[in-house]
């Protein structure tokens, strides 16, 4: 049987300064970030005090109340999750860009994926340990739109998952608003395969 | 302050990133009673033109490229009114109907793009996000326009570059307009597969691409 539908918001999101700088794009290690520059990525930064509310929804379902999509082939369980920080900061980054303060629309979008991308890594981690606990082995992270999982699979995501909860909608193109959300399958098999992760399950 | 001085500090603010300075400067010109084009052509463009040689040499990136277009956005919403009012016609290198196509609400890397050619000198009809691929040429009939960008974020949603093309064809409109593509799962050989005239792989080689395209 299928598991209950959970949510986890008590994030605590942390920015990797040089990935961030990567985003905005200084690809190229840069001699010396100028201080303009410098001074909007800190009080950006500052705003995500207020306009970051991470959270995240998953549910833990058997390989049978699946669509049977071939991506969950062997699977014994898999977890299905949302992740999203929240729809304020990009109408934070909307109005920004209506005031022509592009470069800080900019750093606050790249602010906004990481963000989003903290949330993933940090509920793909818990998700992982459910999967041990249950004495199976976790598969890393997929979402749909990569491999043969197609976009349009987002649509199986939110009829199992009330996504509206976090505040999550697919639009008609499959496409999550607030953009700045994740959604994403973890596969749990009974044996270890090539694409399940190092760690062994705990031993029962 | 004399004129040469006015139009070196105007340089320097867009170089350094300074609005508040390219804004003060633009209004002192209106007092002025300065020519106005001189004042864009030998004041604000020398300055966006040395931000795009210091992206060349690595020098500057991204951030300090917007921020610079930023700053001639700011000085020229002081000006456009002026001009207007006196019925002065700037030159534009080409008209630019711009947008992220159908089904994809992703909207920054447009912007960006839209920012910078719009800093360079192109005049620039931005369609927003998520637009009828239809409209991008209804507009661009309309408008009269040269060149149609087409910002697409996803795999799924860049087929809607490759459609506006075939349309531009069974209209008989191919060639009348320069097609750049961009985002990030595009490449220069989807841009080279569907037809397009460039690809630009930021907004800054999406400039240098349309002001080849214009012959600069």
């Amino acid at each position: 049987m299928s598991g209950p539908v959970e949510k986890i918001e008590n994030f605590k999101v942390e920015f990797d300064d040089k990935r961030i700088l990567r985003l905005i794009g200084y690809r190229k290690r840069p001699i010396e970030i100028k201080e303009p520059i410098k001074r909007l990525i800190t009080e950006e930064r500052k705003k995500l005090d207020y306009l970051l509310h991470p959270a995240s929804i998953y549910t833990i379902i058997d390989y049978a109340e699946t669509n049977k999509h071939p991506v969950f082939k062997d699977a014994e369980k898999v977890a299905i999750c949302i992740c999203t920080i929240g729809p304020e900061l990009e109408e934070e980054i909307k109005k920004l860009m209506e005031k022509n303060e592009m470069t800080r629309a900019l750093i606050l979008d790249a602010l906004g994926s990481e963000g989003a991308e903290e949330v993933a890594i940090q509920s793909d981690r818990i998700l992982a340990m459910k999967a041990r606990e249950m004495n199976l082995w976790p598969s890393k992270r997929f979402s749909p739109g990569y491999g043969i999982w197609d976009i349009k699979e987002q649509q199986f995501i939110f009829r199992l998952l009330p996504a509206a909860d976090i505040g999550v909608r697919l639009t008609e193109s499959c496409m999550m608003v607030p953009r700045k959300s994740v959604s994403f399958r973890i596969n749990f098999y009974k044996e270890q395969k090539l694409s399940t992760r190092r760690h062994s399950p705990p031993v029962s | 302050m004399s004129k040469e001085e006015i139009l070196e500090r105007m340089e320097k603010a867009i170089v350094e990133g300074n609005k508040n300075e390219a804004e003060a400067l633009a209004k002192e010109a209106i007092k002025e009673r300065m020519d106005l084009n001189e004042v864009i052509d030998k004041g604000y463009v020398p300055g966006i033109q040395k931000v795009g040689d210091l992206w060349e040499k690595g020098e500057y990136f991204l951030p300090e490229l917007i921020t610079s277009a930023e700053c001639m956005k700011g000085a020229m919403r002081i000006l456009q009114p002026e001009l207007e009012k006196a019925q002065i016609s700037t030159k534009s290198k080409g008209k630019v109907v711009i947008g992220t196509v159908e089904g994809d609400i992703h909207d920054i890397g447009k912007n960006l793009v839209a920012s910078m050619l719009a800093a360079n000198g192109f005049q620039v009809i931005d369609l927003g996000a998520d637009v009828k691929l239809e409209k991008f040429i209804e507009k661009a009939e309309a408008e009269n326009g040269d060149f149609i960008c087409l910002s697409a974020l996803l795999t799924t949603t860049m087929l809607g570059q490759k459609k506006v093309i075939e349309i531009l064809k069974e209209k008989n409109l191919a060639g009348r307009y320069k097609v750049l593509v961009g985002g990030a799962p595009v490449n220069q050989k989807w841009a080279d597969d569907i037809g397009a005239n460039g690809y630009g792989e930021n907004a800054m080689i999406a400039v240098k691409i349309a002001k080849k395209l214009v012959g600069e």
